[in-house]
């Protein structure tokens, strides 16, 4: 089932599909290693806010805006 | 003797820096590449016959050409400047650092790949086959620490033995997936020539992209890399190489970038033992430091403990430095009297210029303490996480919590602190970091709150400067939100702001890298004070030594007093209407210090933060009727106006207009003034 990385859960491990960001953007997370996908385990979640995010070993903070235009599914 | 150009490259927080100060020391140039203020770090050194020329480039994950620093990387790498290249990664976190080797392998040049950090990966228990990786690779691979200082000779002795050397020495012992060449398509064995071998659509497309540019452009090198470029859609190349025959139907970015990590997972899958052991320190106190509820708390902990020090410890330290400022000035004085030097130029030495950069000086302690603190947090690896922790807050005001470091740094120097604003993509949350930032008080106006708060409030001399830091986070904070107002839905539409951020490990701090850092802002401050703060004195000196009548003994009928008294107006209604302050605001646009050593010279006293100058200022204070309101409403005033010529330069620099920067200093002075004006009239209240 398809959702944003926004809706997951701390602890959850997510697949990357596919994202509806600037292209700039795009590109700047696709070479951090998140392309389609890769899988992406969210560490901590503030309830409205921001989270961290861990992808191909690197830790990542990702603002709100950026993480629900990321669309995943459980993986 | 040969000179080898070697660069540093590698990603943001693998120890890079670490490594090249490990080599350099403190004997390093820094600038700003050439038209950009990215900053340019180059040292050399010697070593057996070789002379070295180390530059350190700007961290980067990738060699696009999306981020300014990105940029830079890249252009100067195919310049001819660079002989070898020394790929810098954090060996505890191989996955994400080899992505730019693999980039790096296919430009071409001779690439060294150092493996940072292996002393933290031999502690969690994990091990890497150093000699398995070179061999995947095609590249020597060399471990190092840089904090350690091991293994840093023979990264240099790799690096002359391989400038001349391309990947084809070195043999390449690898097939992905265990597929032998018998089960391709492709007319071509690269596995022996590459070590990044594509999907045999992507390299058949390669070679035909490859001919087509060796048609078009006969002189081009390096045919590899300028056909993925193109197939990757790369702006600045398929400008600069259009090609003909419908060969770029598409970007093939997306593929390409998955299977280097494919071929990345391979390798770190067969190099990497015992990896699961991996970052449980970070994971633990990431969960104190990181908590949704005590995450905020635990910063603005840490924060009052930084200023605490910065006010006790160096306060404490401030005295032994006066003691010698003391003797010294005493010591020129008796000197220069007894050789019978004319009376004007014994001033102009001892109540110009000793008086004015001497009392500057006796604030080192303070401000050494205090960037020592901000180096030690951002080289733990705390700063990100503050990005992380502020996000929200930050979110509210418009902005993300990346724009709060560039905040943090403002506390030691406006200057740094407008240009790290360069890390923010979003144009408009840069131009409204770069407008706030300055309200945040930085080092140079610590030794005005230390110097009149302990003129006038005594035991709360300490919670008057507080104040201060907190009254300029304040204004920061209030004028981003009445920028918000008034954007956020201009904001909206162009993508708004938002967070990302690499959080890397911590580690402990290291050494050398925080003398370093503290040692080359020391040396700005002890050039400032010998520059501009030096001839600022003299020039102070000599507007309050001469008036229209030549060199005149009373202050009232010289040049620096009718300048004042022309532009008291404007300061009386804010409680600043003395002319002598007047002159001290003015000339502290020079450099917000200049405050403090023109009261030196304008109220002529001498040492003028030792006891007994200090109560030598107050009483010529008291007598001129400067009381602790005005006192605070200088503290206010000094706070918010304009930082100094240098942020203005800055400014100019980072936003290419004059308009801005022009707009940026009007601004800055009318908020001091309105925020002066309110804090003044309601003293006013109480007094």
């Amino acid at each position: 089932m398809e959702k944003t990385l926004q809706e997951g859960s701390a602890g959850q491990v997510y697949r990357v599909q596919g994202s509806q960001l600037p292209l700039a953007l795009r590109r700047r997370l696709q070479a951090l290693g998140m392309t389609s996908g890769c899988p992406v385990l969210i560490l901590r979640k503030k309830p409205r806010g921001a989270m961290i995010i861990k992808v191909r070993g690197g830790r990542f903070a990702l603002g709100r805006a950026i993480a629900s235009r990321i669309l995943v599914e459980e993986a | 003797m040969e000179l080898l150009s070697i660069g540093f490259v590698g990603n943001p927080n693998c120890g890079k820096t670490t490594l090249f100060n490990a080599y350099t020391g403190a004997n390093l140039k820094v600038a700003n590449w050439p038209g950009v203020t990215v900053e340019k770090k180059e040292g050399r050194f010697r070593l057996h016959d070789h002379e070295y020329r180390l530059v350190d480039l700007p961290g980067a994950y990738s060699l696009t050409s999306y981020t300014m620093e990105e940029q830079v990387t890249r252009q100067y790498i195919l310049s001819d400047e660079v002989d070898v290249i020394i790929d810098v990664a954090d060996a505890s976190a191989l996955e994400r650092n080899l992505y730019l080797t693999l980039q790096l392998i296919e430009l071409g040049k001779p690439v060294i790949l150092a493996l940072n950090m292996m002393d933290i990966v031999e502690k969690r228990g994990m091990e890497i086959d150093t000699h398995r990786l070179p061999e995947m690779l095609g590249i020597p691979v060399i471990p190092v620490s840089a904090r350690r200082k091991t293994g840093l000779d023979i990264l240099m002795h790799a690096a002359a033995h391989h400038k001349d050397g391309s990947a084809e020495e070195m043999p390449l012992i690898h097939h992905h997936d265990g597929a032998g060449p018998q089960s391709t398509r492709h007319p071509h064995e690269h596995h022996k020539e590459f070590a990044m071998v594509y999907s045999d659509a992507i390299e058949d497309k390669i070679d035909q992209v490859g001919e087509q540019l060796h048609k078009q452009y006969p002189e081009l090198t390096n045919l590899r890399w300028h056909a993925l470029k193109l197939l990757e859609n790369d702006p600045e190349i398929t400008q600069a190489y259009p090609i003909d025959g419908g060969l770029l139907d598409r970007s093939y970015e997306q593929e390409i970038i998955n299977e280097k990590y494919d071929f990345i997972k391979e390798v770190v899958d067969e190099v990497l033992v015992n990896k699961d052991k991996k970052a449980a320190v970070t994971d633990k106190a990431d969960q104190a430091l990181t908590h949704p509820v005590w995450g905020l708390p635990i910063f603005l902990l840490i924060m009052a403990m930084v200023f605490f020090l910065t006010f006790t410890i160096g306060d404490w330290l401030k005295g032994y430095f006066e003691m010698g400022l003391e003797f010294f000035s005493g010591a020129v004085l008796s000197g220069l009297e007894f050789l019978n030097v004319a009376p004007p130029l014994i001033s102009l030495l001892v109540d110009g210029i000793i008086a004015g950069v001497g009392g500057i000086l006796t604030f080192l302690p303070n401000i050494v303490i205090l960037f020592l603190a901000l180096a030690f947090l951002e080289d733990s690896g705390y700063m990100a996480r503050v990005a992380y922790v502020m996000d929200g807050i930050m979110g509210r005001l418009g902005l993300s919590g990346r724009s709060f470091i560039p905040m943090i740094l403002g506390f030691g120097c406006t200057v740094p602190a407008i240009m790290a604003s360069r890390a923010l993509e979003n144009k408009r949350d840069r131009f409204k970091t770069m407008l706030i930032t300055p309200f945040m008080s930085c080092s140079a106006r610590l030794p005005i709150y230390v110097l009149f708060s302990q003129l006038f409030f005594g035991g709360y001399a300490m919670l008057a400067a507080y104040s201060m830091y907190v009254l300029g986070l304040l204004v920061a904070v209030l004028v981003a939100l009445i920028l918000h107002l008034f954007d956020h839905k201009k904001a909206a539409l162009s993508g708004g702001s938002s967070l990302l951020i690499e959080l890397p490990e911590y580690k402990a701090p290291s050494a050398h890298t925080i003398f370093i850092y503290v040692w080359v802002k020391v040396k700005d401050y002890l050039t400032k004070a010998g520059t501009t703060i030096f001839v600022a004195s003299i020039f102070m000196w000599f507007l309050l030594n001469f008036g229209p009548q030549g060199y005149s003994e009373d202050m009232a009928q010289t040049f620096g007093s009718k300048i004042g008294q022309f532009i008291v107006p404007f300061f009386a209604p804010i409680g600043l209407g003395f002319w002598q302050i007047v002159v001290a605001l003015i000339a502290g646009i020079s450099a917000k210090e200049v405050v403090v050593s023109s009261c030196a010279v304008l109220f002529s006293v001498s040492n003028l933060t030792s006891p007994a100058g200090m109560s030598a200022l107050s009483g010529v204070l008291a007598s001129i009727g400067f009381g602790p309101l005005n006192a605070y409403a200088l503290m206010t005033f000094s706070l918010l106006y304009v930082p100094c010529a240098a942020t203005l330069a800055t400014i100019k620099k980072e936003s290419e207009s004059w308009a801005w920067t022009g707009l940026t200093a009007v601004f800055q002075i009318g908020v001091a003034w309105v925020v002066t004006f309110a804090v003044y009239h309601i003293g006013l209240l109480f007094c």
